[in-house]
């Protein structure tokens, strides 16, 4: 069995080391078009702001893929799929596969602004090969801009701040990080971010760029504003990146369309897993994007099991998230923006920690801690294995421990049923 | 693989546990240094939870299919094939703390990076080895049948 993956990410990291679970025969091969082995793209911020070295950011160590027999091909871009010969193109070679797993991730979005495209100093924050650069150029005197203040755009400033003379975030939401944070809560976050020097210009956006030649000088704001910008990177967004799943003709629809539990495609064949899937939230329903790390590694587990043969499927898939930017710390999980009267906020503010519990019925749906994230995995564990909060014993507003269950069930926890 | 398991109802919380735990995960391995004096300052991975009434200690339970190891985002937190022990590499930890978010019995500790029990890598563990009251044991994962 030959079986091949497009992407070397959590996803298809995690597919191919399930599939050589089950599979310890067939061939595993992963094609990266970026120049490097797995490595931890969240730690980008990290190594720019010189916290991590390279070397760190490796999700296995270099031995891994030869014990394993995982063959990594990188730079290698793969550009079509042929459903009917069952090959892929990249470059010059070609690929031939049993099994195929798309694991292509999320694509940058940028919205069109006058005289950016193409600019030298106009980077995108996604990848090591953007952030060497980047690093490259910041220092000191550099006055940078990001636009997007969003979790990307976000963590490019928090690593910029330290380098740059000055970091000022455009964002056409009226608060930050408003994906995750409701207005109470994020006017605590800017405020933190702004005391550590990041300077905001909310409802607005970057309508054009002054330039020299091929560097940006300068930026011209929505409400007219312009500031002088040396390093602009570009923040707004990220999309599913479907383009060869779309040519290959394969069910796409925003992100490309899976089987929900067994992850497989419109072609028996293709499997799919990751950012650049729709999955569907277990707490409401829907069908949405969740570009999020645990859910692409839960997804290439099981898309790489279905790909061996094993009776591997998704449990139920949820957003759970954690961040930190100077030491102020969020954790988020599940339906944070829910609308509508079937659901009702607990909120609990007490100096710096904030505590937003988003219940339904009897049950927990959703959380936004921030700076108070002690012990949050016990209200992951509510929100996903549905448990009815009328079947525990203490105070769900309290940071979370064991004691929130009965004796019985605690026991369960801890021993895992062994009788001591 | 041996684990160490509590017994809830020998536990008097007196947090000896955490004392000795701490210490152990100090540079001086000596209990005024650890607590009084040493930066940064030494993590006790274990923690006893509840009142007078009814307290327990809680460590990690090394799970078979660790839910913290498929969440880091870095490829620091790796379950060892052959101990079973579920660690942190030190050097590659971000302190993101998703590990934490998704922990379902609660035992990852939050510093500049997430700190957890590493069942002080394979000896009898320090907490077992101080509970006074042998609250904690140190046994085979299948346990002891009563």
């Amino acid at each position: 069995m030959k079986y091949l993956i497009i992407g070397a990410s959590a996803a298809g990291l995690a597919a191919a080391e399930s599939i050589r679970k089950y599979d310890s025969e067939g061939s595993v091969t992963i094609l990266t078009e970026e120049d490097y082995l797995p490595y931890s793209r969240p730690s980008i911020s990290y190594y720019l702001k010189g916290k991590v070295k390279e070397s760190n950011m490796a999700l296995r160590k270099p031995a891994f893929y030869k014990q394993n027999n995982i063959a990594v091909v990188t730079g290698a871009k793969v550009t079509a799929i042929d459903r009917h010969s069952k090959t892929v193109k990249a470059g010059r070679k070609s690929y031939a596969y049993d099994r195929l797993c798309l694991a292509t991730g999320s694509v940058p979005f940028v919205p069109p602004m006058e005289n950016v495209s193409g600019k030298a100093n106009a980077l995108t924050f996604l990848d090591l090969a953007a952030v060497k650069e980047i690093k490259q150029m910041a220092n000191e005197k550099t006055r940078a801009v990001v636009i997007g203040a969003g979790l990307i755009g976000m963590k490019a400033a928090e690593g910029l701040v330290k380098i740059c003379k000055s970091v000022d975030v455009v964002e056409l939401a009226p608060r930050v990080l408003p994906s995750i944070l409701d207005e109470k809560s994020s006017k605590q976050v800017k405020k933190h971010l702004e005391d550590n020097g990041i300077k905001f210009h909310l409802e607005n956006t970057v309508v054009k760029a002054v330039s020299k030649g091929k560097q940006i000088t300068a930026v011209t704001l929505k409400d007219g504003k312009k500031l002088a910008c040396d390093l602009l990177i570009l923040a707004v967004g990220v999309r599913p990146c479907t383009e060869l799943a779309e040519k290959a003709e394969l069910e796409v629809n925003r992100g490309i369309i899976t089987d929900t539990q067994t992850m497989q495609t419109s072609d028996s064949n293709i499997y799919a897993a990751g950012d650049c899937c729709v999955s569907t939230d277990m707490l409401d329903g829907s069908k949405k994007i969740i570009a999020l790390w645990p859910n692409a590694v839960q997804q290439g587990t099981v898309a790489g099991a279905q790909m061996a043969g094993a009776d591997l499927t998704v449990g139920g898939t949820y957003s759970v998230n954690a961040i930190d930017f100077f030491g102020l710390r969020i954790c988020t999980c599940g339906l944070i923006n829910a609308q509508g009267d079937e659901y009702r906020d607990i909120i609990k503010k007490d100096g710096e920690e904030y505590k937003r519990l988003i219940l339904k019925d009897d049950k927990l749906v959703g959380f936004v801690l921030i700076n108070c994230s002690q012990n949050a995995g016990i209200y992951t564990s509510l929100i996903s294995n549905r448990i009815s909060l009328d079947t525990l014993e203490g105070d769900i507003t309290d940071a979370p421990s064991i004691f929130l269950f009965d004796k019985d069930t605690r026991m369960t926890k801890l021993r895992g049923g062994v009788q001591i | 693989m041996k684990k160490v398991f509590a017994r809830e109802e020998l536990c008097i919380n007196c947090r000896l546990c955490e004392v000795y735990c701490k210490t152990n995960h100090s540079k001086s391995k000596d209990v005024i240094k650890a607590y009084k004096s040493e930066n940064p300052a030494p993590v006790s991975r274990i923690a006893v939870y509840g009142d007078k009434v009814a307290s327990v200690a809680v460590n990690c339970r090394h799970c078979d299919d660790p839910a913290c190891v498929n969440a880091c985002i870095t490829g620091a937190m790796t379950k060892d094939k052959k101990t079973g022990i579920v660690s942190v590499n030190e050097d590659k930890c971000i302190g993101c703390m998703t590990c934490l978010a998704v922990c379902p019995v609660g035992c990852i500790k939050q510093g500049n990076i997430a700190f957890k029990c590493d069942l002080c890598g394979g000896e009898e563990p320090a907490c077992v080895k101080n509970c006074p009251n042998r609250a904690l044991l140190w046994l085979e994962a299948g346990g002891v049948k009563s």
